[in-house]
């Protein structure tokens, strides 16, 4: 009787596991390619990346050592990559609040306009679309010292009230304007300011799909609350509502900031800027790693970018799944 | 409006800073090297015609040339019949500056070629990338296997990972295997988009199962619904992510520039560009702006016709 049974419940189960079984074949055929893919040329490096940094290695060698935290320990001590850390530092940590600031400043301007605001929105997101490297050519003319359009436009500057008001343009009329891009002083804030040119666009755009999702009736029940001033409704509602957004934007523009290399390596293809002052890490990890051959310490400065930009990403996260809410 | 005005002033200025170097790039790329020089001739220069000095200089006549030439002036002397071929080469070598630096783009470098390799690279990458991620992205959204959670939590661990910060890894892996100088190496990195394969699934979940099981009661195998079923489907998704894909990888210099070294033949637009101004001894700030202004261009008008698509593609990783 239950021998019966049993077969019998067999045969109404053998379809399903049949289909369970097929799917899950085609599930793994499905997701193989992308699973291999992944493995080899995600994680794979990570790993090769963080032993190397622990070894002598070079490309063309049979053989290497262990040097253990060797190369951790240069970093951390050499004057040189001191400078990496200052120059990567000043660059992520003036370009993210300008870029971001620009962004929900210019997003909120545009939000308010009744017409015209489809042509600044596309205007502002020129420079996200054209090629970096291009466009760092086209401002390396802008600031040439002679004829450049920058020292050109400043100069028409000189003997205006522009002289008595700005010490900069007193010194640069007497003497000569900089030679911006040669001069350890500006290097990096010129830099600075074409990462902030070309990205505060992208935030911009950013914050705009934001705001459309800000409600309206908000602003009025702030008003009924007291809330007079277009300050006040900021603080109140539009900032406490962009908090999501401003979580990403945030994030993303710290990504990409770090990663700057295509100005610097078009401005100065040798050695980082006057004085090494524009010496980010991208650009240590190119020199370091594939242009000198020296793997272990170029998978040293890897790492710890890796670390930097995982530990970001992750706070990112952690902050999205509070569902910030700003008080 | 007219309460308005303040925040005009503001976005025009902006406007003003944001445009300059387009305009001086597209500018420059009309003028003649005396004009950029002296900074004069307005946006597009007064295009008067100049004289190419390295044509004429190629074209100098010698002693046969003069020879030969000898029937069509009758009667001159040698040193007359060279003036004469001299007078000839400069009035043919004279063109307007815009002329001037748009040919010597195209033919001081192979930027045609240059173009056809970002083309190429940039198409390979984004077929690729789909050929992946989306039987993947089918499979983490719709079907029920062990091991599904695994697969998905690698996928957002991965999204993690930006590949140009492990690009020395990767530049040793593909110099290991003697890949460094090929199109294999300018497309292998990028043909895994984790990114891809999240915002695809987190696309499919939203199609109905209804439309699945129909597919299948036809005797569709899983393979066919991918292809035939989902694709249709998710176009709109797609081509958010082939903008996304496209502009990223057209305008990369970074990773072309670690593999790719010294073979021409190889060169996408901006690794061009880039050697075009290594050997540019600084008279040749027209033409080198003309082929950054053709760099640039596909991109902006695709942009300028199509771009809420556009903005909507490269902000998609809002949507995270």
């Amino acid at each position: 009787m239950t021998a019966i049974e049993t077969t019998l419940a067999d045969r109404a189960q053998r379809p399903v596991t049949d289909h369970a079984s097929k799917e899950r074949r085609a599930a793994w055929a499905l997701t193989a390619p992308a699973l291999i893919l992944m493995v080899v040329i995600l994680l794979a490096p990570v790993l090769i990346a963080g032993l190397l940094s622990l070894t002598n290695y070079s490309l063309g060698n049979s053989g290497f050592d262990w040097v253990g935290a060797r190369n951790y320990e240069k970093l951390f001590t050499r004057s040189t990559y001191e400078k990496m850390f200052v120059a990567t530092l000043t660059y992520v940590v003036t370009v993210v609040p300008i870029s971001v600031g620009l962004g929900l400043g210019a997003a909120l301007l545009i939000n308010s306009l009744g017409r015209f605001r489809e042509i600044y929105k596309t205007i502002y997101f020129l420079p996200v679309m054209a090629t970096l490297l291009a466009m760092a050519i086209a401002w390396e003319f802008m600031l040439h010292p002679s004829i450049g359009m920058i020292n050109q436009t400043l100069a028409m500057g000189c003997g205006t009230f522009l002289e008595a008001l700005w010490p900069f343009m007193a010194e640069s009329c007497a003497d000569r304007f900089p030679v911006w891009l040669g001069d350890k002083r500006y290097a990096i804030w010129v830099i600075c300011f074409i990462g902030i040119w070309q990205g505060f666009g992208f935030n911009m755009v950013l914050y705009l799909a934001g705001l459309t999702g800000v409600h309206r009736e908000l602003y009025h029940a702030a008003e009924m609350d007291g809330a007079k001033s277009a300050w006040e409704r900021f603080r109140l509602v539009t900032w406490p509502a962009l908090g999501p957004t401003t979580v990403f934007v945030v994030t993303i523009s710290c990504i990409r900031a770090f990663q700057v290399f295509d100005t610097i390596e078009a401005f100065w293809p040798q050695g980082g800027g006057p004085n090494k002052s524009t010496y980010v890490m991208m650009f240590a990890i190119f020199e370091k790693g594939v242009q000198q051959n020296l793997i272990g310490i170029g998978s040293a400065i890897t790492m710890l970018f890796l670390v930097f930009v995982m530990f970001l990403t992750l706070i990112q996260r952690w902050l999205v799944e509070r569902k910030v809410h700003y008080k | 409006m007219t309460r308005d005005w303040w925040k005009h002033l503001i976005l025009i200025l902006g406007v003003i800073v944001v445009i300059a170097p387009f305009y001086m790039m597209v500018s420059y790329s009309f003028k003649s090297p005396g004009e950029i020089d002296r900074g004069e001739g307005g946006f597009f220069g007064r295009q008067e015609l100049m004289v190419d000095e390295r044509c004429v200089k190629l074209r100098d006549p010698n002693r046969d040339d003069i020879a030969a030439a000898a029937d069509r002036f009758p009667g001159q002397s040698d040193s007359q019949i060279r003036d004469a071929l001299l007078a000839e080469a400069t009035a043919e070598c004279s063109m307007r500056p815009v002329v001037f630096n748009y040919t010597k783009a195209f033919t001081e470098a192979p930027l045609l070629r240059y173009l056809m390799n970002g083309v190429i690279v940039t198409a390979s990458i984004f077929l690729i990338q789909v050929v992946v991620a989306l039987p993947a992205a089918y499979a983490l959204a719709k079907l029920k296997f062990w091991g599904r959670e695994a697969v998905f939590g690698l996928v957002l661990f991965c999204l993690l990972i930006p590949v140009h910060a492990i690009a020395l890894p990767l530049y040793i892996m593909l110099a290991k295997l003697g890949l460094t100088n090929t199109y294999a190496a300018l497309v292998v990195p990028w043909t895994i988009s984790v990114f891809g394969i999240f915002l695809m699934r987190q696309f499919f979940m939203t199609v109905p199962d209804d439309l699945i099981d129909a597919a299948r009661m036809d005797g569709m195998g899983e393979f066919a619904i991918v292809w035939r079923v989902m694709l249709p489907t998710a176009i709109p998704a797609l081509l958010a992510f082939a903008i996304f894909s496209i502009v990223a990888h057209w305008n990369d210099y970074f990773w072309p520039r670690i593999v790719v070294t010294g073979n021409r033949d190889l060169f996408t637009p901006p690794l061009g560009l880039r050697e075009f101004k290594g050997d540019g001894d600084g008279s040749f700030f027209g033409p080198m702006m003309a082929t950054a202004t053709v760099i640039v261009t596909p991109l902006i008008v695709a942009f300028l016709i199509a771009q809420k698509r556009f903005i909507e593609g490269i902000t998609l990783s809002g949507m995270k």
